[in-house]
């Protein structure tokens, strides 16, 4: 679905951002990114619908190089992005017309972007607020708006920076949960975040540091990596309590790591078990 | 030395037909010296809550009180320092020197008191002084922050606010923008902040306010928190609820790795030494 053949960017003041990246993204993968502040996982996501292009290396969308200006309408609307902060993405002068901004630009039927504003809006509760203006929104609604916003526009491969970051935990968990049935709806997913407490249940993580790649694969072997405390990523608390448990005899199963609810039940198993 | 509110209500778009409720009779205090998170859910009046602190907004009923002074005088803006959710929002210098000069300057102190007072918030944030002259604009989003911080500490502030003040950084930043406003709190300034990372904030936290469609749904101690029926908890707490939930005599006020190990360790033997009532609790 997505390449990126010997990537390297610097940013104009001479920064170096990403360096000689190579990566393939599968087509319903869910990919995890993670990394310091600065590490340049915010300028990866930003080369995959082409809003960077690459000095060196090309990045390859579904066929089509991002270097290629007249593929580019074609590659957004293959990718969609939700970014950190989500006012950078607002156009409307109400929540329903900032939703159905995208879906004019594709010519798409009246009737037919009615419809998906309106589903959308139900699906993420933002219906209540659908003639306000999106600055009156509070910090945590305004995230969800710049995803109903992406969503709304069905692309294939969503990427998604940093996008629980200024969410209340339930609110965190309620996106999690859509993004994993996206991906069960055959969407490929980039979810760049510092939360590592939400990767558990990921294809791959990719761990990234000075724009280079230093880790990759599944969940399990990154997290027991221990080249991830090198490079100040602290492990998510339940498997470290995991961990502190094996030593001193109790085994919780990396399964049951997942969910402060699976751990508990595991701990009663074990000790209560006949 | 108090920050009060009382029977506060405030509405966004007051009397128009977009008006939107957002706090609801607020009675609340908050001592000087005092760590408090605001905790809640999206849309719930947090950041509201804190501009009522330092006079950026205006009860529409009730009163708020710094010091028994009115929030939005002069000399109640000097003993309220305010962070916002994103840094970038309250730089504007050239060089973050000027930026943490700003407050202290525009107070009206000299030039050579001012000058102290920015060393000192820049050593409070463990920010270089070779960085003084740089344009913060070019910092990385950790660095924002912290400078964010100096420009509000550089007023000596008897209340700290702070609307999210470690989203997006990754795990050093966060440890060390805790790691300051812990030394700050220490030194007696009472810290304010709306957080949604209880995994970071809760070991400092001595009182948490949980709001909830506009109004105080608890306030009180963290282990009173725990012990209450609130759903937003630290990983490790969730896991402690739970156990004590199945029958397990567990100590739900419970929420760092250390003490969990420590906890499970000991339910451990307590069950082993009486395995038949536990289980038909079971």
């Amino acid at each position: 679905m997505i390449r990126l053949e010997k990537v390297s960017y610097s940013y104009p003041d001479g920064t170096p951002a990403l360096e000689d990246i190579n990566l393939a993204i599968r087509e319903g993968e869910f990919v995890a990114i993670i990394g310091k502040n600065g590490s340049g996982k915010s300028t990866l996501a930003l080369h995959l619908n082409g809003l960077l292009k690459p000095q060196k290396g090309k990045v390859i969308m579904k066929g089509m190089d991002t270097h290629d200006s007249f593929k580019l309408p074609d590659i957004r609307r293959v990718v969609g992005i939700v970014f950190q902060n989500p006012e950078t993405q607002f156009v409307g002068r109400t929540v329903e017309e900032d939703l159905a901004f995208g879906l004019e630009n594709l010519c798409l039927p009246p009737a037919e972007i009615r419809r998906r504003v309106d589903t959308i809006l139900a699906e993420t509760g933002l219906g209540k607020y659908r003639y306000r203006s999106p600055k009156t929104l509070s910090g945590g609604q305004r995230q969800y708006m710049a995803l109903a916003g992406v969503l709304v526009m069905e692309p294939e491969c969503l990427v998604f920076d940093e996008v629980t970051s200024m969410l209340d935990p339930n609110s965190g968990a309620t996106i999690l949960e859509r993004i994993r049935k996206l991906q069960g709806e055959g969407k490929t997913i980039v979810y760049v975040t510092h939360n590592l407490e939400e990767l558990y249940a990921v294809d791959r993580i990719i761990v990234m540091e000075k724009g280079k790649i230093m880790l990759e694969g599944s969940p399990k072997s990154v997290f027991s990596d221990p080249l991830l405390q090198k490079l100040g990523l602290s492990l998510p608390s339940l498997l470290e309590l995991a961990t502190r448990l094996k030593t001193c005899g109790v085994t919780v199963p990396w399964e049951k790591i997942a969910s402060p609810h699976s751990f508990a039940e595991e701990i009663c198993r074990l000790f209560l078990k006949t | 030395m108090s920050v009060i509110l009382e029977n506060v209500s405030f509405s966004y778009s007051r009397k128009t037909p977009l008006e939107t409720p957002a706090l609801k009779e607020i009675n609340l205090r908050i001592k000087k010296g005092e760590f408090v998170g605001i905790l809640g859910e999206k849309g719930a009046g947090k950041s509201t809550l804190l501009k009522l602190f330092n006079g950026l907004l205006i009860p529409d009923t009730g009163t708020v009180r710094v010091d028994s002074l009115n929030p939005s005088s002069k000399e109640a803006r000097h003993r309220v320092g305010m962070v916002f959710q994103q840094p970038a929002d309250q730089l504007f210098c050239r060089t973050i020197y000027d930026e943490i000069a700003f407050g202290p300057l525009n107070f009206g102190y000299s030039r050579k008191e001012t000058k102290e007072r920015v060393l000192e918030a820049l050593e409070a944030v463990s920010l270089d002084q070779s960085m003084l002259y740089k344009n913060p604009f070019r910092l990385s989003g950790g660095e924002m922050q912290r400078v964010a911080l100096a420009s509000a500490l550089a007023l000596r502030p008897d209340y700290l606010i702070l609307d999210e003040p470690i989203t997006g950084l990754d795990p050093v930043g966060k440890r060390e923008i805790l790691e300051t406003l812990k030394k700050v709190n220490n030194m007696g300034t009472a810290v304010i902040a709306v957080t949604h990372n209880l995994k970071g904030f809760f070991p400092l936290l001595q009182k948490i306010v949980l709001m909830k469609e506009g109004k105080i749904a608890f306030q009180g101690s963290r282990e009173d928190y725990l012990k209450t029926g609130c759903d937003s908890l630290p990983p490790i707490a969730s896991i402690m609820r739970e156990l004590k939930a199945k029958g397990l005599p567990v100590n739900p006020a419970v929420f760092t790795v250390e003490d969990a190990l420590e906890e499970i360790l000991r339910v451990k033997s307590i069950i082993e030494s009486d395995r038949e009532k536990y289980i038909r609790q079971w």
